[in-house]
């Protein structure tokens, strides 16, 4: 069983929604990214979500984007981002899954891109700016290196493309909670729910919520609202970028937070 | 181009999930007014009353006896409302944005001419408008910044990345995946993903036509070489559409050489050189400025408005595919064709327009005095005059 599978069907079994931790690759260095991305899996993360730095994120906000440039200006390479993560990989079995957008992934050429990351023991790709419209090469290329898909489904998205995209997706759906880019919120976004259930009734793959989750209580609230797990990035990147000046206390928040946001993971007793 | 926005290998819809549905609907709606004879005819009578099209094809005698070779045409772009071809998109879109029922406009801007052109469309046409502009095009182009706001738009400052054109271009996209519902986004130039390539070159093919018409009255057969400046695309595309099927009329872009190609500080996608290769940027794939590790390299050049990674995605198939040529006009020739239009036609031309009469300066000597050149003056330089000034170290 893939990784994805086994770990959603353990979640499941224990009642719990997965808790998803994002970063980006390489922020605010190597290797403390190296051990931020151990120190969420010591804390409780049933998934790791890392981005892979893009000078020019359109699907990010502020705080995503000023990590990435971090990353970027601090020597983030192709070479250095695959090497962090085999050393993560050789620490956890957890699920990987990569955030990029289509340049970085073009660039050194779809097959050799995919061939690196199954090497490095990635799990999934999703492509922020490559709809599966445009998707056909890349996932091609995922396919043969043993590489899941996760795709994006908004409150926007109509019933026939919902469909569509599930149909595509091998990994996850992933449910963006709101409109506009990733960010910090203070509360939820209620539509979400209704976006939950319209998909709940065209797929059985795992529906997993990102965009704006910023508390434990949202991840809360997305377990009794029927998702599979919670991805919480910008509210994490935050922390990052909040302590610069001290590692230590950097990795001391963060193992903190993620350790009250998985506390938020159960779900409510069935109804 | 095929359906899926594709010209030759380049172009495509590589956008967030988030705006897709708002793309589609986008396609859906100027299918719908290019048919709609109400929509087309307000349009046209717009273009002619307000904008003051069709712009003017001027004899430039005496740059012509200067050069002593190629007889010399100037489209006077720089004519229509607001100073520059810009206003002819900005209208077009914003009006497709009020077809579908769309209550606010949003563009990016570089030079401040498409921001100025779409703040003025707003203010014609009742919605409500933001801007987006790097805070370094900002300070090169004060006279915009305030133009845009004596016409009601907020102009938003964009201090991420290079502070230019590819940084109020992402903000603008950000904007956009939340607003969409209400908000249409008035792509400025022949870029983004499908279908803003192809409205926005269809909105500018009035250059083309017109040219076509004029010189054919003029001189009784087509120019030999027509010459644009390529930042995005818009006006290039905009006069060469008219000319893509006349195979004998050589069609040449020029791009901003900067402080020259070995310098890594220039915007020239469309001349091989170590950092452009095609790649995925704003929501098409075309050529692109990038690095090694694939981020997209920054760019320099005297004129923000061709200060810009990449390149409008029919270019990359008219270069790869050879009905273009692609050349480039450095930051030193720009502004020396600057000076050399204003002493010898009494035009002052944008600084963008400035590379295209750079490379006739360097072009038309070597051409006989039988052949003709046309040069799509794509805007007036007014706004520039501060930028130039500094440039040549003087105080006004």
């Amino acid at each position: 069983m893939d990784r994805y599978s086994s770990t959603f069907a353990a979640l499941r079994m224990r009642n719990e929604i997965a808790f998803i931790p994002f970063a980006e690759a390489g922020d605010p260095d190597l290797r403390a990214s190296e051990s931020i991305f151990k120190s969420y899996v010591d804390s409780g993360a049933d998934v790791l979500e890392i981005g892979y730095p893009f000078s020019d994120p359109i699907a990010d906000g502020p705080i995503n984007q000023r990590a990435a440039i971090r990353s970027i200006s601090a020597g983030l390479t192709h070479a250095a981002f695959f090497r962090l993560i085999g050393n993560i990989r050789s620490y956890t079995d957890v699920p990987i899954g990569i955030l990029l957008y289509a340049n970085s992934a073009r660039h050194p050429g779809y097959s050799t891109f995919c061939k690196r990351a199954s090497d490095a023991g990635i799990d999934s790709l999703l492509v922020a700016d490559m709809p599966p419209e445009e998707s056909e090469e890349l996932a091609a290329a995922m396919t043969a290196n043993g590489l899941q898909t996760v795709y994006i489904v908004s409150e926007l998205t109509p019933p026939n493309r919902m469909k569509y995209i599930c149909s595509k997706v091998t990994g996850f759906v992933y449910v963006v909670s709101r409109l506009g880019s990733t960010g910090v919120q203070t509360k939820v976004n209620v539509t979400v729910d209704a976006t939950l259930k319209r998909l709940r009734k065209v797929t059985g793959k795992p529906l997993c919520v990102g965009f704006g989750i910023s508390t434990p209580g949202h991840v809360r609230h997305m377990a009794a609202a029927g998702a599979d797990g919670a991805i919480v990035g910008s509210a994490l990147v935050k922390i990052i970028e909040d302590n610069l000046a001290s590692k230590p206390s950097m990795i001391k928040q963060l193992s903190k937070a993620i350790a009250a946001f998985k506390k938020a993971t159960k779900r409510p007793p069935s109804r | 181009m095929n359906s899926k926005g594709y010209f030759g290998s380049f172009g495509g819809r590589y956008a967030p999930e988030t705006l897709m549905p708002a793309l589609a609907e986008i396609e859906r709606a100027y299918h719908r007014a290019r048919k709609d004879s109400s929509f087309m005819r307000e349009f046209a009578s717009l273009l002619h009353t307000y904008c003051g099209r069709p712009t003017a094809l001027y004899f430039a005698k005496r740059l012509t006896g200067k050069l002593g070779g190629a007889r010399i045409y100037i489209k006077r772009e720089d004519l229509n409302h607001t100073g520059a071809h810009k206003i002819t998109n900005s209208l077009g879109q914003t009006l497709l944005g009020k077809y579908m029922g769309k209550t606010r406009v949003i563009a990016e801007t570089g030079a401040g001419q498409h921001g100025v052109a779409t703040a003025t469309s707003a203010a014609l046409l009742g919605l409500s408008c933001d801007i987006y502009m790097g805070t370094v095009d900002m300070a090169r182009q004060r006279p915009n910044v305030f133009r845009m706001n004596l016409l009601g738009a907020k102009v938003n400052p964009v201090e991420s990345g290079n502070k230019t054109l590819k940084d109020a271009v992402n903000e603008a996209l950000r904007d956009w995946t939340m607003s969409c519902p209400y908000t249409h986004y008035v792509f400025g130039s022949a870029l983004g993903p499908h279908p803003f390539p192809t409205i926005v070159r269809d909105f500018q093919s009035v250059i083309g036509t017109e040219t076509r018409r004029q010189i054919l009255a003029e001189e009784g057969r087509l120019p030999d070489e027509i010459v644009a400046c390529v930042g995005g695309g818009s006006n290039a595309i905009g006069i060469f559409s008219a000319f893509l099927k006349d195979k004998k009329v050589r069609l040449t872009g020029v791009e901003a050489g900067g402080l020259g190609l070995a310098t890594k500080k220039h915007a020239t996608r469309l001349t091989p050189t170590a950092l452009s290769r095609p790649g995925i940027l704003h929501g098409s794939l075309s050529y692109v400025l990038q690095d090694e590790n694939g981020q997209i390299a920054t760019t320099h050049s005297v004129s923000a408005g061709l200060d810009y990674s990449g390149v409008g995605p029919q270019h990359s198939h008219l270069y790869t595919s050879g009905r273009a040529r692609y050349t480039y006009a450095t930051d030193k020739e720009a502004v020396a064709a600057f000076q050399l239009l204003c002493e010898c036609e009494g035009i002052i031309p944008a600084l963008e327009s400035s590379h295209a009469v750079a490379y006739a300066i360097k072009a038309a000597p070597k051409m006989a005095r039988n052949k003709i050149m046309v040069i799509n003056l794509s805007g007036r330089g007014d706004k520039d005059i501060y930028h130039v000034a500094e440039y040549l170290g003087k105080k006004i």
